[in-house]
């Protein structure tokens, strides 16, 4: 009896010769098949990286940077700011819209309630979009819903036109990307101790001033997160700019799509493309970095 | 000193009033205003787009069920065809992205090694990746092929989608356990594999299912790469929907996005339910 327990490690020890290989190993085969997929992903993002300096007609093998260049003329600067400029407003109303909802969903406490709310985040999110557009079509339309809801609070007299402008574009994105906003912000809410709100109470706080000066500033890492993934996922939004707005909204990556779908220009597409990683990765970066220095800020002060 | 303050307000800080929570829901209203209305308008009588409907009928289901069962001949390709592809593609998807993230899930929460911090980008880079750009670059991977790849290259696509979402809720539920029941069952003798297939995964399951249905979801609506990727003979239902209303809104199709929100939602509330409290994770 009393021999078992030496035993054992003599047992265990081919075990631990099995893991005498180095733990970056392991973990690195682990993650093999993972990297696969995802490398899949950097090789095409590679190649597109490559066919933007290349020539139509001789894609793989010239050099040229007339893609980029084309990208200057005025027609799709335009169409760059258009795209920054809703990206950057979208991000700013789903702000301003998720904060409330956020704050009411991290505090919810029935659980029938709170998968009520979380039922209604997700679906505009997970729902294919080109389903909601179409419940925006009939909601914008002329005889559609706003409307009519404008017309009988006398705002308006005859039907505005809604659909396939960039008023239209900026409600859809908003509402497609609002979950990316809510998300973000519920769960750093969640984070702030309630402990902090009561004490603020218990100085004299109103319960306004306790939401304005102790959970919104504690939650700010998770607001710019928000912000920053709204605006990413819109920048590059294609579904609902082609569907409410028709032609007429040619956000960047509609033009990516019409790059190659009736022109064929591979390499003009690509460049585009390009310019939308690298506005993507940028904006991801700028928000790292001021996330992460309010954070080392919040962790320097409690 | 929390019945003190019980006393003074006869609601606790750190509870959302009246205001908020009806503000909260009238924001929330306007998120799914669309579904919403997409609903109405299926069992609509008329045969415009006018909201409210004039009249209430079920005759776009009847007509949806015709085109179901008896497909035109105009049609490029047929419902039940497009249903065909899309279940296998969502299905498949599931499939790997489960398989491939479950280990990913393991390595990232239990072991230190270098270039995890790496690791961890990448694997939430098709997050934020654009969605045009990914599509477009598969593109391109996929014809410079010398081999024609139709459906794999769907599940291809939808499995670099919707890999972060399974991974992001195995490392939750992984990171729930703890690290000393598998040192339990090493020290009884179990070898590491056996460990992890064994007592980790098992405890993990709700997580894995989690990621499972998320992975379903995100495949079975995915639009903007599909339609990059797609063949004539190869669509999926959303492809499908659109190419049908490219030119003019056919109401018919309310009927079957009613179908597709009724699924989508039938699986969020199981998600949530298998979830629980901490939510979904993304």
């Amino acid at each position: 009896m009393e021999h078992q327990p030496l035993t054992h490690p003599v047992d265990a020890a081919p075990v631990r010769a099995n893991r005498g290989v180095s733990p970056t190993t392991r973990a690195w085969f682990f993650l093999t098949p993972s990297m696969l997929f995802l490398g899949v992903l950097i090789a095409a993002s590679l190649l597109v990286l490559r066919m933007s300096v290349g020539t139509k007609g001789a894609e793989w093998t010239g050099f040229s940077l007339a893609s980029y260049a084309q990208l200057l003329e005025p027609y799709y600067l335009k169409s760059l700011l258009l795209t920054l400029r809703l990206a950057l407003i979208s991000a700013v109303i789903a702000v301003v819209l998720a904060i409330p909802v956020a704050y009411t969903m991290s505090r919810l406490t029935s659980p029938f309630v709170r998968r009520i709310f979380l039922a209604a985040v997700l679906l505009p999110l997970l729902v294919n979009l080109l389903l909601q557009s179409y419940g925006w079509l009939v909601i914008l339309g002329p005889g559609g819903m706003l409307n009519q809801a404008l017309m009988g609070l006398g705002l308006i007299k005859r039907p505005i036109m809604l659909l396939y402008n960039q008023n239209g574009v900026l409600m859809g994105l908003v509402q497609t990307a609002f979950p990316l906003a809510v998300l973000p912000i519920a769960s750093a809410m969640r984070g702030v101790a309630r402990t902090y709100e009561e004490a603020a109470a218990t100085l004299g706080a109103s319960r306004f001033q306790v939401f304005r000066q102790v959970v919104l500033p504690m939650s700010f890492p998770g607001i710019i997160t928000g912000a920053t993934l709204v605006f990413a996922y819109n920048a590059s939004s294609f579904v609902v700019p082609l569907l409410l707005g028709g032609r007429r909204v040619p956000m960047l990556a509609v033009m990516v799509h019409d790059q190659i779908a009736p022109l064929m220009n591979w390499p003009a597409a690509s460049a585009a493309g390009v310019v939308l990683i690298v506005t993507t990765l940028a904006i991801m970066t700028l928000s790292e970095y001021i996330t992460g220095r309010r954070r080392r800020m919040l962790e320097a002060s409690q | 000193m929390s019945s003190v303050i019980k006393k003074r307000y006869s609601l606790l800080p750190g509870e959302t009033g009246k205001f908020a929570g009806i503000l909260s829901g009238f924001i929330l209203l306007l998120a799914v205003l669309p579904i919403l209305t997409m609903i109405v308008m299926s069992f609509s009588g008329s045969s415009n787009l006018d909201f409210p409907p004039s009249s209430y009928s079920l005759q776009w289901y009847k007509a949806a069920w015709h085109t179901f069962v008896s497909p035109d001949a105009s049609d490029v390709l047929s419902l039940g065809k497009a249903m065909t592809t899309s279940l296998m593609v969502s299905c498949l998807t599931m499939v790997f992205a489960t398989i491939i993230a479950v280990p990913a899930a393991y390595a990232l929460t239990r072991c230190e090694f270098r270039g995890k911090a790496v690791a961890l980008q990448l694997m939430s880079l098709p997050l934020v990746f654009p969605m045009v750009v990914l599509g477009l670059a598969l593109l391109l991977v996929f014809d410079s092929l010398p081999f024609q790849m139709t459906t794999s290259r769907l599940v291809i696509a939808h499995v670099i989608l919707a890999l972060p979402f399974v991974v992001k809720n195995c490392t939750a539920a992984m990171l729930s356990i703890g690290s000393e029941v598998e040192e339990a069952a090493q020290m009884l003798g179990a070898s590491p594999t056996r460990a992890i297939i064994d007592v980790v995964v098992p405890l993990m399951k709700s997580g894995i299912l989690a990621g499972m249905l998320l992975a379903f979801i995100v495949s079975f609506n995915e639009f903007t790469v599909t339609y990059f990727l797609y063949t004539i003979d190869v669509m999926t239902v959303p492809i499908w929907m659109y190419s049908r209303t490219v030119s003019s809104l056919d109401p018919t199709v309310f009927s079957f996005a009613v179908l597709i929100v009724l699924i989508d939602f039938v699986l969020i509330w199981a998600l949530e339910k298998l979830v629980g409290e901490g939510g979904v994770s993304f």
